[in-house]
């Protein structure tokens, strides 16, 4: 029987085992599909909008109202006016409001006669995003309303109309955002959330493929169907899975960047590629990991720790150079992590072959992770010599 | 009922892989997300500077952004491309720039504008550079407005006035910093309890149904009545052992790690107490469909990275899509893990964290009654097992 021959056969009897389980459908067609919608749908707006922002005006004039409509017109910003401080604290503290901005009594008197009225705002920095967003919103108006003041000022003292800008703002910043020039927070998370996800998927479906046999002691059955050869049974299974999860996996770069139109610097082509190679690595980690544990439940429970750790250390929210340095060479050890380091050379600065090759060779390196422990997979499939529950 | 307790109590401590997914992961988990999150804040992110003005304004400004603590000057680029190399090798996090035209443009009293990139693979980047050059440009600002009102004959106090024309201060009570870790970790903790609680649940739940017993089958002492005492005896062995694990993950652990707790203990007490009566009858209700002891992980893992976000920590829960917001309210952690921020982190006080304990509390009544439901139809549907089978043979 020649190898093509034998993994055809491990390919049929798969698919029969899917037939007879929906579970391994359900766990990967289905959690991706929902994953897939979750992110884009919940993050569709990109930047949230009319975040709320308590002010609590206790000067009631027409400067302060001006601020207040001034805020709300932003479109980060909804003011909500409060009474009393001691209720907007309160909400401040209950999540219900992001920030709370105090306009003093006699703003507009103290201004006016010049005597430096202090407006202050609190922060609720627990909710991150909605709080640095009205954070930098109340900053920019607070600077916008002693600009005003000051543009008054010099009007009256007879400058002329061009020169304002200049005496007003002497020094200014011009931002690009390379990457992602809308800051948009829904493509920012959902590039690599749903990758993140996919690696999980991949890892978890395929030990608890490979775990089964052994917990239903079918791997006996499994190996004697292909004359003994432990490589045409792995690569069996995993040649199938390998043509689901690239086409899930695919189907997601396709509606991230030409779907949902994600910033995209280089070519979708050398995503696709990255796509594939995550997959292959993923894997990887999977087979070694049924490998080294031969026991379902286990394998599946390091799988499952592996894997949702995964989504912290990989550094793309906080990033790794933060984390305590005995992490640092942790990353390394997931596939998404290279995954990112590609997507960035790809995605954000459109680098060519020459910048992102390294990134090819890591994932391609955890190919060879499932030869250290294919004899040991052989000898429990065949023995069915560990503990089964 | 103390019949069942003692069951189920002996159920779990000899089932391994359920210990094993308790003491590993109700233990260790919170242990390890503060340790990776242990130093929440970046700092000194390293950038390029490219300085074509050569002006002492520009170096002056250069100077004080290496001073932030959220920018450190690492290269000096004689032009754009060798910087731009930089960036790509991913030595810089970002390059300032200073056009030729930006000490004369300060000169004849022009706005003069400097550029930023910044690489925005994560957020946190581009945070520091936009924070670290906007502290800069603000103080230069007023500097500038000040030095030219003093050359035009103003006192130093006249000048003070006509620049901070107001005043501001701006505070952040709970998360000085911004440290994304006092942010992510109030977050999560609780989470923590619920996942590893569904998935202990599920697994004795799954071993069960492959030994073919059912978790539902009532003791034939109670003669086939008395659902609620097997729902309320099995879910009193969880609630004693997630109350230890609770109190652990959200007294203990932040105290370890020298976490802000400025809630009160008693709050804190209350809040788990019935957080983890919630989760018992959550993870009743939703157990009942898994059939075998691996397939929560296999079709569940996914949940908790989901039910992170829809605890409104990160993405404002203001901006949810309404569907989202409706599916948020199926899970425990969406109002345990806000007023677990609001109680222990923000040091609210019971009366700001009522609408969640009171959305709790509702919580717990339907999933009580839906874990009664589930055991009293499976049950139903183990007692006429043979007339169903007959039924489907006749058919």
């Amino acid at each position: 029987m020649n190898f093509l021959r034998k993994i055809d056969r491990v390919v049929q009897r798969e698919l029969r085992i899917w037939a007879r389980r929906p579970i391994y459908i359900l766990g990967s067609l289905f959690v991706m599909t929902f994953c897939t919608v979750f992110y884009l749908s919940f993050l569709k707006e990109g930047v949230p909008s009319d975040v709320p922002i308590a002010v609590v005006d206790l000067d009631r004039s027409s400067t302060s109202r001006n601020f207040c409509q001034q805020l709300d017109a932003t479109q980060l910003g909804k003011v909500i006016l409060y009474e009393d401080f001691s209720s907007a604290r309160a909400d401040l503290q209950g999540g219900k409001v992001t920030s709370v901005c105090l306009i003093p009594e006699g703003f507009d008197r103290d201004i006016q006669s010049q005597r430096q009225p202090t407006f202050s705002f609190y922060i609720n920095g627990l909710y991150f995003l909605g709080g640095s967003l009205a954070w930098k919103d109340i900053l920019t108006m607070v600077n916008l309303t002693s600009g005003a003041v000051q543009r008054e000022v010099l009007r009256m003292k007879g400058v002329p109309e061009s020169r304002i800008m200049g005496e007003l703002r002497p020094v200014d910043i011009d931002i690009h955002q390379i990457g992602n020039p809308t800051m948009n927070y829904g493509a920012y998370l959902a590039n690599m959330m749903i990758p993140g996800m996919l690696q999980m998927v991949v890892i978890i479906i395929l030990i608890y493929s490979l775990g089964a046999e052994l917990k239903y002691g079918t791997g006996r059955h499994l190996l004697h169907s292909v004359g003994g050869d432990i490589y045409a049974a792995v690569s069996g299974k995993l040649a199938l899975y390998t043509v689901l999860f690239t086409a899930i996996g695919w189907s997601i770069e396709v509606i991230l960047y030409k779907w949902m139109h994600f910033p995209l610097a280089g070519s979708l082509g050398q995503m696709l590629l990255a796509c594939f190679l995550l997959v292959l690595a993923s894997e990887a980690v999977a087979v070694f990991i049924v490998g080294c544990v031969p026991i379902c439940r286990f394998a599946l429970s390091i799988g499952a720790l592996y894997s949702v750790l995964g989504l912290s250390l990989t550094g793309f929210t906080l990033p790794v150079e933060t984390m305590p340095s005995a992490l640092h060479g942790f990353s390394l050890i997931y596939p998404l992590r290279h995954y990112y380091d590609l997507y960035v050379q790809v995605g954000i600065f459109g680098s060519g072959f020459g910048a992102w090759y390294p990134q090819v060779v890591m994932l391609l390196l955890f190919c060879f992770l499932p030869f250290f422990v294919m004899k040991r997979l052989a000898h429990a499939y065949e023995y069915l010599d560990y503990e089964r529950n | 009922m103390l019949d069942i307790f003692n069951r189920e109590l002996k159920q779990i401590l000899h089932d391994g892989g359920v210990m094993i997914i308790f003491i590993v992961a109700g233990f260790l988990y919170p242990i390890l997300y503060n340790y990776v999150y242990k130093n929440g804040i970046l700092e000194d992110t390293p950038v390029a500077v490219v300085d074509r003005a050569c002006c002492s304004d520009s170096r002056r400004m250069i100077r004080e952004m290496d001073a932030t603590r959220e920018l450190n000057i690492a290269y000096r680029c004689t032009d754009l491309e060798e910087a731009k190399a930089l960036f790509q090798e991913r030595k810089v996090n970002g390059i300032i720039l200073f056009p030729e035209d930006f000490g004369e443009k300060l000169a004849y009293r022009e706005t003069a504008t400097f550029s930023i990139y910044a690489d925005m693979s994560s957020f946190l980047y581009y945070k520091n550079l936009l924070m670290g050059s906007e502290f800069v440009m603000l103080h230069e600002i007023n500097q500038i407005k000040i030095e030219r009102l003093a050359f035009d004959g103003l006192t130093d106090q006249q000048a003070d006035v006509s620049v901070h024309a107001v005043r501001y201060e701006d505070i952040n009570p709970y998360n000085r910093a911004f440290s994304y870790s006092i942010f992510l970790i109030s977050a999560i903790l609780l989470l923590i309890v619920q996942q590893v609680m569904f998935y202990g649940m599920s697994m004795s739940v799954g071993t069960m149904r492959e030994e073919n017993r059912s978790f539902a089958s009532l003791p034939d002492t109670l003669q086939g009545r008395g659902v609620g005492r097997v729902v309320l005896g099995r879910g009193a062995v969880y609630w004693l052992i997630f109350m230890i694990i609770g109190i652990y993950v959200a007294c203990i652990v932040p105290a370890l790690f020298r976490f802000p707790q400025r809630g009160d203990f008693w709050d804190i007490l209350l809040l788990l107490a019935i957080f983890v009566t919630d989760c018992v009858f959550f993870s009743m209700t939703w157990s009942t469909l898994v059939t075998r002891r691996e397939s929560a992980f296999v079709l569940f893992l996914f949940m908790s990275p989901i039910c992170v976000f829809l605890t409104g920590f990160s993405w404002p829960t203001t901006a949810f899509p309404a569907f989202w917001r409706w599916f948020s309210y199926l899970f425990p952690s969406t109002f345990g893990c806000q007023s677990f921020i609001n109680l222990n982190t923000a040091g609210a006080d019971l009366e700001i964290a009522a609408p969640q304990l009171r959305a709790l509390c509702i919580q717990s009544v339907v999933y009580f009654v839906l874990a009664c439901v589930a055991v009293y139809v499976e049950n139903f549907a183990l007692r006429n097992k043979d007339k169903i089978n007959k039924l489907q043979l006749i058919s």
